[in-house]
């Protein structure tokens, strides 16, 4: 007896150093968590999860900095039929948000003198700025009939003209300046940015956001304010239309909906599982230490993660902590076994219940360490996120539990019923009946599955209303906008060479114009051309309007001289120095690293008014051959991200599949698959039932099928490990765990957010069915070599 | 967003229109009483334009044709052949041999319909039009006569534009067309005659 006391004193010492060892280590973890919440370092860049060396450096940067100038714009624009009511519609508008007092503030128009100081920037050069059917037409038309034109210029009533008549003797300078006014189709009308389309006379409103981006309070300032200006807008002129766009509004309904569903889904879940260990166990109290050792899961997670990667990205952090999620159920365990067998001292207990929980520790982290294992940076920090979240919720809960649980819960009819209906449970028998019921079962899935489609397409995780993306679509289109989200990057050895090689890249997507798949461009080298192609445009102009000078004087009996121009190349660096470039700096990207050694400098060439998805490949196509050149098409690129994801993870599930059932069977020998079996007949049913419901599969399946194995493979250790007269209290933590993930993560399923309700239902088929398959598995007798 | 702004910036300002407002009592009446408006106009003209670096003024003259709400139609037949052609939507030119000198309108510009819709105004005298873009300051002249003078509303336009002043009794008699850089353009027309309607001939040359 006194060796059996030594031994148990020794293991109460053991267990008391590894109690305040790891409160020593949350302390730590503590001080890092407050540190970084002070300034949090989460990246919110989906592209950074691709692997480095698939995302050219210039990628990104173009990728940010055009992102950049969206991310705070709110355009509204208003129709009417006549201009007036446009006028007194957008003038009750303005009114009306200034009175709401919303995050907004205006932009201000830039003022007639900035164009007149453009204007007087590129006036030197003017004779090498032309537009390519200006240089075509003056290349091949023949000279009688330039001079024809200029005189019938002359003849006009008013002339209007920007410059001398000798400096541009053809009107070729307002033609290059409505070219580059030519990129937006809004022209500046009393003050207001104004256009006419339809029948309608529209006027554009600009707005800046001045509040955070994503107001966590569930409210939505900017569209309460932008709904009582639009009724103000109607009001003074019934009829009018009016649309708002803008990032900052998908960003506030996104914000808002999400906290409208946390209320709802998180309260009702968070509700129902309180109200299970409740009715399970009496008292609140052990819930309350689950929740802890989550907590402290989490903490430790997110500490080991920025730690190792310098900074958090929110999907990691979102996916990971319900990866984590399963870790829930070693206090579960632990409670329902402490309710069975109220006399065990605490800590015998723990020690007793530790091989299977480390076990079930064992395989999920197998499971999850699996993701890891391909050169994605957002699958290994997801899988050390996981798997540290896990270590440490399985850490809280061995070390500190048997120290404070504050006694055995108190057994209630509730938890008496669950636990005597497990004997009442079918099981399946050798039978010849068993096994063809699993030959018909994975027949019909297997049938199934196959009509399951596939979709990655990134639109389809669009989940803003369709009202609003209407509005935005209809946005682009009146204003001309160019698309954030395709676009060519050009690289070269130096400025010039960038602009020449877009120059080659123009010469193809003109004829893509003409064909009409496509209504225009933005490119750098319309501002500033290529040294090639100034020195050329200045010769044809020279030799044109001298000839086109002589032959008019010749007519009106004039001796007229051309006027001088630079005889300096405008270039690159003194444009950007200059405020002409505003409108189109954003497309430089400037120097950026080229691979091996040296820097390269890199471009942005954007799309305007593409007629429609079909023609986006014949668009990329310009970019074949051109060196340089490089098609980025960004809704692809993260669909096709999103697809070697799922695909990447559909492989390592089945690897952690296998290494899980390699685990269990060192532990359990041949009854090893008892445990697994559950989850397996799981993930095949749910797989058939999505393909039955036709749900495309996705990456967010797949995640949510390694959350399954995660907690399906618990379930199936916790009955194997549990026989005879535990048996009950094993099932009660299967049976309130799974109500519990049901709960929490099944009810995603009613989210609108088509990623969460695509996790949800799976998890809402999956856990169904590993919660009543568990005990068909369970053995005839009681497990297993028994514990210390 | 910036390149929004920007653009607004280097749009042509000389094409944007200005504020409406319903031109004044006594403005109205008078041109009421005095101006005769027919759907159709006919006549000559001879225009002066006085430009900067020429040494002379150039002196044309031709024939015109006025649609209201089809276009004006400008042929110059001194000192040389040309024609030019203004819709509401289009304005081309058309060289002696008939070809199409379409130099200044290869571009799809919006800005385009409103310096048509400009020309076209004040060629027509389309007040209700002209009222929208500028202030109006209407004289009697003698019994019958009156003298408009129009100065644009828009900042944008007056970099451009200083003035317009047409005068006349029944008819517009004279436009003078005061541009910011110096520039003059003086229009006299002369044998005026109202129709009802376009001949066929007449309105293919909208075409």
């Amino acid at each position: 007896m006194s060796l059996a006391a030594d031994q148990r004193s020794a293991r109460r010492l053991r267990w008391q150093a590894a109690a305040w060892l790891w409160l020593a280590f949350c302390g730590v973890v503590a001080v890092h968590q407050w540190t970084f919440w002070r300034a949090p370092r989460l990246g919110t860049d989906v592209m950074a999860l691709l692997p480095q060396d698939e995302q050219a450096p210039e990628v990104g940067r173009a990728t940010h900095q055009l992102a950049d100038q969206l991310t705070r714009q709110v355009v509204v624009m208003i129709g009417a039929p006549d201009w007036a009511g446009a006028r007194r519609a957008a003038d009750a508008w303005q009114h009306a948000i200034d009175a709401a007092q919303a995050p907004l503030k205006s932009s201000p128009l830039a003022g007639a003198d900035a164009l007149r100081d453009a204007m007087a920037f590129y006036a030197p050069y003017r004779d090498r700025l032309l537009t390519p059917a200006q240089r075509d037409q003056l290349a091949h038309a023949p000279p009688q009939s330039l001079v024809q034109d200029a005189l019938a210029a002359l003849a006009r009533p008013g002339g209007f003209a920007l410059a001398d008549w000798n400096a541009d003797p053809l009107g070729l300078w307002p033609q290059w300046w409505a070219a580059r006014a030519g990129d937006t189709r809004a022209r500046p009308r009393d003050g207001q940015l104004a256009l006419s389309d339809g029948g309608l006379e529209w006027i554009a409103l600009l707005r800046e956001t001045t509040g955070p981006a994503f107001a966590l309070t569930g409210e939505s300032p900017v569209a309460d304010a932008l709904a009582k200006a639009g009724a103000a807008a109607l009001a003074a002129a019934p009829g009018v239309k009016v649309l708002a766009g803008g990032v900052p509004l998908h960003a506030e309904y996104a914000a808002a909906r999400a906290h409208h569903e946390i209320d709802t889904i998180g309260w009702g879940s968070v509700a129902g599982v309180l109200l299970l260990a409740f009715l399970a166990f009496r008292s609140l109290w052990p819930r309350l230490l689950m929740a802890l050792s989550l907590l402290v899961g989490m903490a430790t997670a997110l500490s080991a993660t920025a730690w190792v990667f310098g900074e958090v990205n929110l999907l990691t952090m979102v996916f990971g902590a319900s990866l984590v999620g399963c870790a829930e159920d070693y206090g579960l365990y632990y409670f329902a076994n402490r309710q069975g067998t109220p006399d065990a001292p605490p800590l015998a207990l723990m020690a007793r219940l530790l091989p299977g929980l480390a076990l079930a520790l064992l395989t999920s982290v197998l499971g999850y360490v699996a993701l890891g294992l391909p050169p994605f940076p957002g699958l290994r920090q997801m899988a050390l996120f996981s798997v540290v979240g896990i270590a440490g919720t399985f850490a809280t809960t061995v070390c500190w539990f048997p120290w404070i649980d504050r006694g055995a819960p108190l057994r209630g009819r509730f938890s008496d019923r669950i636990a005597a209906s497990f004997a009442r449970w079918p099981r399946f028998g050798a039978t010849r009946a068993a096994w063809i019921a699993h030959g018909v079962f994975v027949l019909a899935c297997g049938v199934a599955i196959a009509f399951l489609h596939v979709n990655d397409d990134l639109r389809q995780l669009q989940s803003s209303p369709t009202a609003l993306v209407d509005a935005q679509r209809e946005i682009g289109r009146l204003l001309g906008l160019p698309s954030p989200a395709q676009f060519f990057i050009v690289r070269g050895a130096s400025a010039d060479d960038v602009l020449r090689r877009e120059e080659d890249l123009k010469s193809r997507l003109d004829a893509r114009v003409a064909a009409g798949e496509l209504a225009g461009y933005r490119a750098l080298s319309d501002w500033v051309p290529s040294r090639a192609r100034q020195a050329s445009d200045a010769a044809l102009t020279k030799r044109v309007e001298d000839g086109v000078i002589a032959g008019v004087d010749r007519v009106v009996g004039e001796a007229q001289q051309r006027a001088a121009f630079d005889a300096q190349p405008l270039t690159l660096a003194r444009w950007l120095a200059s405020p002409a470039s505003t409108a189109a700096r954003s497309l430089w990207i400037g120097a950026v690293p080229r691979r091996g050694d040296g820097t390269a400098f890199a471009s942005v060439v954007m799309l305007r008014g593409v007629r429609d998805l079909a023609a986006l490949p014949g668009i990329a196509r310009s970019a074949d051959g051109l060196p340089g050149v490089r098609w980025v098409d960004q809704v692809q690129s993260v669909s096709a991200l999103l697809g070697r994801y799922r695909h990447m993870m559909g492989l390592l599930l089945a690897a952690g599949h296998a290494a899980v059932l390699l685990a269990l069977a060192w532990r359990y020998g041949r009854r090893a698959w008892r445990a697994w079996a559950p989850t397996a007949v799981a993930t095949l049913g749910t797989l058939a039932l999505l393909a039955l419901f036709g749900q495309p599969l996705q990456l967010f399946n797949v995640l949510a099928l390694a959350l399954l194995l995660g907690i399906g493979i618990d379930y199936g250790i916790f009955l194997l490990e549990r026989g005879g007269a535990d048996a009950g209290s094993a099932w009660l933590a299967v049976v309130l765990g799974a109500a519990g993930t049901w709960l929490s993560f099944g009810l995603l399923a009613l989210s609108s957010t088509p990623a969460l309700r695509s996790f949800g239902l799976t998890l809402l088929f999956g856990i169904l069915i590993v919660w009543f398959t568990a005990p068909l598995y369970r053995p005839r007798t009681a497990t297993v070599p028994k514990a210390s | 967003m910036t390149f929004l702004r920007a653009f607004a910036l280097v749009a042509l300002a000389s094409f944007a229109v200005a504020s409406p407002a319903a031109p004044d009592a006594d403005f109205a009446r008078l041109i009421h009483d005095r101006l005769k408006v027919s759907p159709v106009l006919k006549g000559e003209f001879e225009q002066t334009k006085t430009l900067k670096g020429f040494r002379n003024p150039l002196v044309s003259k031709g024939e015109f044709l006025v649609a209201r709400g089809q276009g004006v139609w400008w042929h110059t037949q001194q000192p040389f052949e040309s024609t030019l052609v203004v819709t509401k939507t289009r304005l081309f030119t058309r060289n002696a041999d008939g070809s199409a000198g379409n130099l200044m309108d290869a571009q799809a510009e919006p800005g385009l319909q409103q310096v048509n819709e400009l020309v076209f105004s004040l060629l027509s005298a389309d007040l209700d039009v002209l009222a929208d873009r500028f202030a109006i300051v209407a004289q009697p002249v003698g019994a019958a006569g009156w003298t408009l003078v129009l100065t644009p509303r828009d900042p944008n336009l007056a970099k451009f534009l200083v003035r317009a002043t047409l005068a006349g009794e029944r008819d517009v008699q004279t436009v003078r067309i005061d541009e910011a850089r110096g520039d003059v353009t003086q229009i006299r027309f002369a044998h005026q005659v109202p129709s009802a309607a376009l001949g066929a001939d007449e309105a293919a040359r909208f075409r």
